[in-house]
C-alpha cells in the first residue's frame, strides 16, 4: 500500500515540477490569460447586472463570487486528465508499459498538474480578490464544506467524462483533435463555468442543470455561493459519477483493443 | 515554359495546389469529413455563444444593443475563421515550428520564407467552416441592424477585417520569436497568444478600468480583434482618427514582429535546432 502511494506521490511530484521546468512560458501565458479573463468577466457582470437587483436568485455579489471561484478552481472544475493528449501524441502506448494502472496514472498526473496553478495563480487570486471588489468566501461555512464535497464529486464526473470521450476517440480513430475541441468547448458552455446556468435565456438553465456537465462546475459553484440546495445537487452528482464511471470503464475496456499508436 | 516570376501569381498558384491537396485530404473519408465540419462549427459557435446568450438575457450589454453585440460576435468569428482557413498547419502557431526546428522544412524550399508561410497553411475546404459561421452571424446581424450602409462602409469593413487578422497574426509572431531562444519553453507560446485572442475576442471591453483597456489595445491587443473595430464600424466611436487606429496599429505591430522574427532568425542561423535525437524523436 505504501509502495503504491509512493508511486502516485512521485508521479504527482514529477508532473508538478516538470511543468515548471519545461513549459514555463506557457504557464505564465496561461496565468496571464486567466487573469485577464476573470477581470473582463467581472467587469461584464458589473455592466449587465448594474441596477438589476436579484436575477434568477442571484445577486451581483453572488455572481461575482461565482466567477472568481470558478477562476480560482478552474483546473479542478474542468476535471481534465491528459488522456486525450496521450492518445494524440501516441504516448498512451508507454503508459501500458508502466507498473501502474492507466486510471491511476492519469489521476495522479492530473493532480500534479494542478499544483503550479494552485500555488502561483489560485492562491494569489484568492488573496487579491477583495482588491477586485469580490468577496471570495463561501456564503456560509456549511456551504464551504458542501462545496468541497461537491468539488470532489465534480472531479469524479469530469474524469469519467474524460475517459468516456477518450474511449470515443479510440473508436473514431483519427479524430482525436476534433473530439478534444468539441469536448472542451461544450463543457465550458454547458457546465456553467463561464455563465451561471440560471442566468441563461429562455429557461435553458432549467434543462441544462440535469445534464452531467452541470455536475462539473455549476453544482459546486452554486453551493459555494449559497444559491443551490445540497439535497438536490449532491445526489445528482453522485448518480452521474457512478453512471458515467461504470459506462466509461465499460466503453474503454471495449475499445482499448482498437487502440493503435503511431505517434512519437 | 518560363516560370512566371510575379509573386502574386505564384501565391495564387500555391494556394490552388494547397486547395487541391486539402480537398483530397478532406474527402478521403466521409466520417472524418463530418467530424471535422461539426467540430469546427461547434467551436466557432461556442466561442461567441456565451456573450450572445448574455446579450439575449439582458437585452444587450451596457451601451451595446443585442444586435450590435451580434454584429461584433459575427466580426470576431469571421476574424478567427479567416485566420484558421489561411494559416493552419502551425503557420499561425508558428512557435511550434520554430521551437521544434521545423522551420528548416520551409527554409530548404526553393521559395522565400514569407511565401511558404503565406501559402502552406491554406485549407479552404477543411478550414472554411469557422469563416462560414462568422459570415452567417454577420449576415444575420446586418439584417437586424438599422444602418445606412454605403460602398465606403464596406471598404472600411474590409480594411478593418484585414487589419484585425494582421493584428492577431503579428501578435502571435511577436511572441513566437521567443522560441528562437527558448525552443522547449516557448514552443507553445503562440498557441497561448492565439488562445488569449480567441478567448477574449468576443467580450465588449467598455466597462473595464481604463488602464486595462489601454493594455488590451497595446501590449496585449485583443481589443483590436473585434471590439474596437466594431465600435468604429457601428459609429459608436467617432473620435478623431479612430477610423485609422486599427489599420495603423496593425502595421506598427507587424513591423515590430518582423524585427523580432528577423533577430530570432539571425540567432537561429548560429545555433540551429537541437531538438531532434538521433533516432528521430523530439527531445
Amino acid at each position: 500500500m505504501i509502495t503504491l502511494l509512493h508511486k502516485y506521490g512521485k508521479t504527482i511530484a514529477i508532473v508538478a515540477t516538470q511543468s515548471l521546468n519545461d513549459a514555463l512560458w506557457g504557464l505564465i501565458g496561461d496565468f496571464a490569460l486567466r487573469l485577464f479573463h476573470v477581470a473582463i468577466l467581472l467587469s461584464l457582470w458589473r455592466t449587465v447586472m448594474a441596477g438589476q437587483g436579484v436575477v434568477a436568485g442571484m445577486s451581483l455579489e453572488a455572481v461575482l463570487t461565482y466567477t472568481m471561484v470558478a477562476a480560482i478552481f478552474a483546473d479542478q472544475l474542468a476535471g481534465r486528465t491528459r488522456i486525450d493528449d496521450d492518445l494524440w501524441s501516441g504516448n498512451i502506448a508507454n503508459r501500458f508499459l508502466r507498473p501502474m494502472g492507466i486510471y491511476g496514472q492519469m489521476l495522479a498526473e492530473m493532480v500534479g498538474g494542478w499544483i503550479p496553478g494552485l500555488l502561483f495563480f489560485a492562491l494569489p487570486l484568492l488573496l487579491i480578490a477583495p482588491l477586485l471588489g469580490v468577496d471570495p468566501f463561501p456564503a456560509t461555512w456549511t456551504a464551504g464544506l458542501w462545496f468541497l464535497l461537491s468539488l470532489a464529486l465534480g472531479v469524479a464526473v469530469g474524469t469519467a467524462l474524460d475517459l468516456f470521450f477518450a474511449a470515443c476517440m479510440v473508436f473514431l480513430e483519427h479524430s482525436v483533435y476534433a473530439l478534444q475541441r468539441i469536448r472542451t468547448t461544450l463543457t465550458v458552455l454547458l457546465s456553467g463555468r463561464l455563465v451561471p446556468l440560471a442566468l441563461l435565456p429562455w429557461g435553458l438553465g432549467d434543462y441544462l442543470e440535469w445534464l452531467p456537465f452541470a455536475s462539473l462546475a455549476s453544482a459546486p459553484l452554486r453551493l459555494y455561493t449559497g444559491t443551490g440546495d445540497p439535497q438536490d445537487l449532491i445526489p445528482l452528482q453522485v448518480i452521474w459519477a457512478v453512471v458515467l464511471w461504470v459506462s466509461a470503464h465499460a466503453l474503454w475496456c471495449h475499445n482499448r483493443e482498437r487502440l493503435v499508436s503511431h505517434g512519437g | 515554359m518560363a516560370a512566371n516570376r510575379n509573386p502574386v501569381v505564384q501565391v495564387i498558384r500555391r494556394w490552388r495546389v494547397q486547395a487541391y491537396l486539402d480537398f483530397m485530404w478532406m474527402t478521403r473519408d466521409f466520417k472524418f469529413f463530418l467530424i471535422n465540419v461539426v467540430s469546427d462549427i461547434v467551436l466557432s459557435l461556442s466561442g461567441v455563444m456565451a456573450v450572445f446568450l448574455l446579450a439575449e438575457r439582458f437585452a444587450g450589454i451596457g451601451a451595446w444593443s443585442r444586435d450590435q453585440i451580434l454584429f461584433m460576435l459575427g466580426y470576431a468569428a469571421l476574424v478567427q475563421g479567416l485566420l484558421e482557413m489561411f494559416f493552419r498547419y502551425n503557420v499561425l502557431a508558428i512557435s511550434r515550428r520554430i521551437g521544434r526546428g521545423q522551420l528548416d522544412h520551409a527554409l530548404v524550399q526553393p521559395q522565400p520564407l514569407w511565401m511558404a508561410l503565406l501559402t502552406e497553411g491554406f485549407i479552404p475546404f477543411s478550414g472554411c467552416w469557422g469563416a462560414i459561421v462568422g459570415l452567417g452571424i454577420s449576415v444575420w446581424s446586418w439584417g437586424r441592424l438599422d444602418m445606412a450602409v454605403e460602398p465606403g462602409w464596406w471598404l472600411c469593413y474590409g480594411v478593418h477585417l484585414l487589419s484585425s487578422c494582421v493584428v492577431v497574426l503579428a501578435f502571435s509572431y511577436l511572441w513566437s520569436a521567443l522560441a528562437f531562444w527558448s525552443p522547449v519553453g516557448a514552443e507553445e507560446i503562440s498557441s497561448r497568444a492565439i488562445g488569449f485572442a480567441w478567448q477574449l475576442k468576443s467580450f465588449p471591453l467598455d466597462g473595464l478600468h481604463p488602464l486595462l483597456v489601454n493594455g488590451l489595445l497595446s501590449v496585449l491587443p485583443v481589443g483590436f480583434v473585434a471590439w474596437y473595430p466594431c465600435r468604429v464600424l457601428l459609429g459608436t466611436d467617432q473620435g478623431a482618427g479612430s477610423l485609422w487606429t486599427t489599420p495603423i496599429f496593425a502595421c506598427a505591430l507587424s513591423f515590430v514582429a518582423l524585427i523580432a522574427i528577423k533577430k530570432g532568425m539571425n540567432h537561429y542561423g548560429h545555433t540551429g535546432s537541437q531538438r531532434y535525437l538521433r533516432w528521430g524523436h523530439r527531445s
